[in-house]
């Protein structure tokens, strides 16, 4: 590929980037009454925290409302022996306490989540570490391992001429070096 | 010895022959920066549609960095480009234009407007207009023509995130339903495809893409979605984590480095170091640093001298010469213009003189008067003034040196006392007083520079004595001036430095001297001390304020002051050289500051000495450290700042906790490690994985690892395959149940996610 910098002084580049072109291609495959409803552009962050609140208010209305089937008898719950129950048992005792009914359920229902929850965008993120390997201070100019932190800037360096170096920096540098590794200060 | 000074006086690092450090080495291997990816105008084979039937999918496999197309017929991927997109309006033909892949390359104008479809450093679509894009260009492409009927008529399989979202799936349903006409969609999660492709069916899928790292334990080829985690690290962040190094390693780079020329960077300089802190804290060692270090050559053009050839340079000087020659020339005809003008001004004055002779006073009177001149006094020391001028005149110009007058003035009016003396004897009195006071000036400079000269002289002698005789003593002072110096010219650094900082202390305080200077008002301390005399200049320091106040460029008196620093430091250091047995020549500042010792110049220009003059080095990026620095990020993703557990642990807690009680699943997984996507492609990331699980599993556990057979392609290749299986049918999704169901409707199947 030859350099790109250089430009031909013809017009064969408009040519090529007419080539390229993909307005002027046509496209027989895309339905031309289609029109796409305004704001479907949404960020990562709209959209987790549409779906947490769409997650919440479902399970807020099955804490809320009986709508929800209770558990027929003899179901998991009893098993589980989530609640200590009397014996009496029967259909007059779901009559009476739905609600506990409805709680229960939910409760089982968080119960399997605790085995295996429904897998989120959000939720499978990993956690952060608490392995002391995690705890290791690295140069923050040239990487090696480091012991000592400026308390000027604090930056991690590996010796005296890295600390000179740290020391040297113009202003602000050194908190590039911070934010690399996120440990920056941001003032709002 | 003050501990400031320790950085210089430290013996040189123990090393193998320091000396052979400088010896010139062959010129080093370079890899060149990358041009654009621009891969020039490609035509795909049109029949590929008409070839395929309506049962064969389209295979999509939509990933943030690589988007690859094709159909499940074909055995790879017909399509592969980068999701990047450029659309704009062009000002020169005034109509929208949009270039996609590697399209978007072809010129700076397309690649100044490249966006993808996805939010920067997610997986997750964004911007839904460049997707349709993408997706018009995979289609174009392809040669998709469904004649009359319309649409695309194929079906869809594309590959989706593991837990994607569900706004994103249901939008592209919108999108590929709607607009494409899509007869039925299938959705399926990227690493499983693979998974699927490379035949296993328990394991333990690593997949490193472009945005982030999954762990994913998979059971009778079905993915157990309670286990996953994600790590938000991957070739993406690989790529900016060293992009941010190397600005901050080269501040002042000449070059711009591209976002591509990173990536292959990282493609092609990395791997994962085997035990990363013993490797990296001896990475910048001398032995074997010519082999790590790799150097990355930027384009740049070599600033030629002309070389002037021998006679060009024999012209230059006898032009020189004849020029010269032409003005001394001239030089010698104006002198004789003016001896010869002189001369007649003597004959003139002379005449004059003549003619005074026996004249009355009156009419001596009349003429000097008429010639300006005061008395015949006057008249008389203008013509011995020409005389001793046309003498001097003559002389220079037949080359003789004229003696020194060293006529002993007299000065005899002095003596007499003024009331002895008329008008004219008073003035001459005056004027002798001057010449005397003049003249004895003269001889006072004089004595006391020969007594400075002795004073000098003495000083040297005594301190030759006291070395002689006290040799220790006279150490002490040196190491204590020597060190005194040292502070000086650190705090000169500095000073220079800081001064080119605005918010700086010394800045700062040079701006509170310049208001304090400029204001008119009186300052505080004169108003304490009463009256309008501030004394300043009464201490000589007082002076210094026009040097604080003098601009940070480094001014004539500067450079005089830091020459004076830098020349006492070598006279003292040569001193101490010659008499002081513990002082060698690695002690000295030279040698401290010699770049075969410094391990900043290891770390940011190699086993070779740096040139600021050439153009080339200055071109030029080494990468060392960085080459495990930047991998390691995702076995310890603290390096980069983020805060979650390495990709190690992660799958450590994967094992120890998805699989219930049950040790038989564990042991099954266990035996099938399965690595996949680009970020799993550096070298030594599957045994550098293998051996810190191994450290956290039981002893007898039996752990197998393997990577996928193409860890970029496969995902693509194992949708391809399952979608010529009996599985594919019911699990995607048709137009007909899309339009009852909604745009959020999906099936549930072995290989996606779970609604």
């Amino acid at each position: 590929m030859p350099a790109l910098t250089a430009l031909p002084a013809d017009d064969s580049h408009q040519r090529l980037l007419d080539q390229l072109d993909l307005v002027s291609k046509p496209k027989p495959f895309r339905n031309p009454a289609w029109r796409h409803h305004q704001r479907r552009n949404k960020n990562i962050k709209q959209v987790i925290s549409e779906a947490q609140r769409k997650e919440a208010s479902v399970m807020a209305t099955q804490n809320n409302s009986g709508a929800t089937t209770p558990a027929p008898e003899g179901s998991a719950i009893a098993t589980r022996a989530v609640t200590p129950q009397p014996s009496t048992g029967g259909v007059s005792l779901t009559a009476q306490s739905l609600s506990t009914m409805v709680l229960e359920k939910n409760l089982q229902a968080q119960i399997t989540m605790a085995n295996g929850p429904v897998a989120t965008y959000s939720n499978i993120e990993s956690a952060p570490s608490l392995h002391p390997a995690s705890q290791k201070h690295y140069c923050d100019i040239t990487g090696l391992p480091a012991d000592y932190t400026d308390p000027k800037s604090r930056l991690r360096y590996v010796d005296g001429e890295v600390f000179e170096v740290v020391r040297g920096l113009p202003q602000g540098v050194a908190e590039q070096y911070l934010e690399a590794r996120a440990a920056n200060v941001i003032l709002k | 010895m003050t501990i400031s000074s320790s950085r210089y006086v430290q013996p040189a690092r123990e090393g193998d022959g320091v000396n052979g450090r400088r010896s010139p080495k062959p010129p080093p291997r370079t890899w060149n920066a990358i041009d654009p990816p621009f891969r020039g105008y490609q035509t795909l084979p049109t029949d590929s549609y008409s070839q395929t039937s309506s049962n064969d999918p389209i295979i999509i496999d939509n990933g943030s960095h690589l988007i690859r197309a094709g159909y499940s017929t074909s055995s790879k991927p017909l399509l592969e480009f980068p999701a990047d997109v450029a659309r704009y309006k062009d000002r020169k033909t005034n109509r929208h234009v949009c270039y996609v892949g590697y399209n978007a390359f072809a010129d700076a104008t397309t690649r100044g407007q490249i966006k993808g479809p996805f939010q920067e450093a997610t997986n997750v679509v964004e911007k839904w207009d460049y997707m349709e894009n993408v997706l018009d260009y995979v289609f174009s492409s392809l040669g998709v023509d469904n004649g009359e009927r319309g649409g695309i008529g194929r079906g869809i399989v594309m590959t989706e995130p593991i837990a994607a979202l569900g706004y994103t799936r249901k939008t592209m349903n919108e999108v590929l339903f709607e607009c494409y006409r899509a007869p039925s969609v299938a959705y399926g999660i990227d690493a499983l495809f693979s998974f699927k492709q490379n035949k296993g069916s328990d394991g333990i899928i690593i997949s490193s893409s472009h945005t982030s790292t999954h762990v994913l334990p998979v059971l009778a080829g079905k993915a157990i979605m309670s286990g996953v985690s994600r790590l938000n690290f991957g070739g993406y962040h690989a790529a900016l984590y060293l992009k941010k190094l190397l600005h901050l390693k080269y501040p002042g780079f000449p070059a711009q480095i591209k976002d591509y020329q990173v990536e292959q960077m990282v493609r092609d300089q990395c791997y994962v170091s085997q035990n990363f802190d013993h490797e990296i804290a001896h990475y910048l060692e001398w032995t074997g640093l010519e082999d790590r270090d790799r150097i990355i050559q930027f384009p740049f053009t070599e600033h030629t001298v002309i070389e002037k050839s021998k006679e060009e340079l024999e012209q230059i000087a006898e032009r020189k010469r004849q020029g010269g020659i032409r003005l001394q020339e001239q030089a010698a005809q104006m002198r004789l213009k003016k001896l010869i003008e002189k001369e007649q001004n003597l004959e003139f004055w002379k005449d004059l003189q003549r003619r005074l002779e026996g004249q009355t006073k009156k009419e001596v009177k009349r003429l000097l008067d008429a010639e300006e001149l005061k008395d015949e006094a006057a008249l008389d020391r203008t013509i011995k003034d020409l005389e001793k001028r046309i003498r001097k005149a003559r002389n220079k110009d037949i080359g003789v040196e004229e003696p020194e007058e060293q006529e002993e003035q007299s000065f005899p009016l002095l003596d007499t006392p003024d009331a002895d003396l008329d008008e004219a004897g008073l003035k001459q009195k005056r004027h002798q007083r001057l010449m005397k006071s003049g003249l004895e000036a003269r001889q006072r400079a004089k004595a006391e520079k020969a007594q400075e000269a002795a004073r000098q002289a003495e000083v040297q002698r005594l301190d030759d004595e006291q070395r002689d005789t006290n040799l220790d003593s006279w150490l002490q002072q040196r190491r204590a001036k020597r060190s005194t110096l040292l502070q000086q010219i650190k705090d000169r650094d500095r000073q220079t430095r800081d001064l080119g900082n605005r918010k700086s202390l010394a800045s700062q305080i040079r701006m509170k001297t310049l208001a304090s200077l400029a204001s008119d008002q009186p300052g505080r301390k004169r108003r304490r001390g009463g009256g309008d005399d501030d004394d300043f200049g009464a201490n000589d320091e007082d002076w210094g304020v026009y040097r604080t106040v003098q601009t940070g460029e480094p001014g004539a008196s500067d450079e005089e002051e830091e020459e004076d620093l830098d020349g006492d430091m070598r006279k003292l250091e040569a001193e101490l050289l010659q008499h002081d047995p513990e002082f060698s020549e690695a002690h000295t500042m030279g040698a401290a500051r010699d770049w075969t010792k410094s391990l900043m110049h290891a770390f940011l220009r190699g086993p070779r000495p740096f040139d600021p003059e050439s153009q080339r080095e200055l071109h030029q990026l080494h990468l060392n450290v960085e080459r495990i620095r930047v991998p390691e990020v995702v076995f310890q993703p603290s390096i980069a700042g983020l805060d979650q557990a390495g990709l190690v642990d992660i799958a450590a807690g994967v094992i120890e906790s998805g699989f219930g009680k049950d040790g038989r699943d564990r042991r099954a997984v266990l035996k099938d490690i399965f690595f996949t996507g680009g970020n799993t492609m550096f070298e030594g990331f599957q045994q550098r994985f293998e051996k810190d699980l191994r450290a956290l599993l039981p002893v007898d556990a039996v752990m197998q690892t393997r990577k996928a057979k193409d860890p970029l392609l496969d995902a693509w290749k194992g949708a391809a395959n399952w979608a010529r299986e009996p599985g594919y049918k019911p699990a995607s999704v048709s137009r007909a149940e899309y339009e009852e169901k909604g745009s959020e409707y999906m099936k549930e199947h072995n290989l996606g996610n779970v609604g």
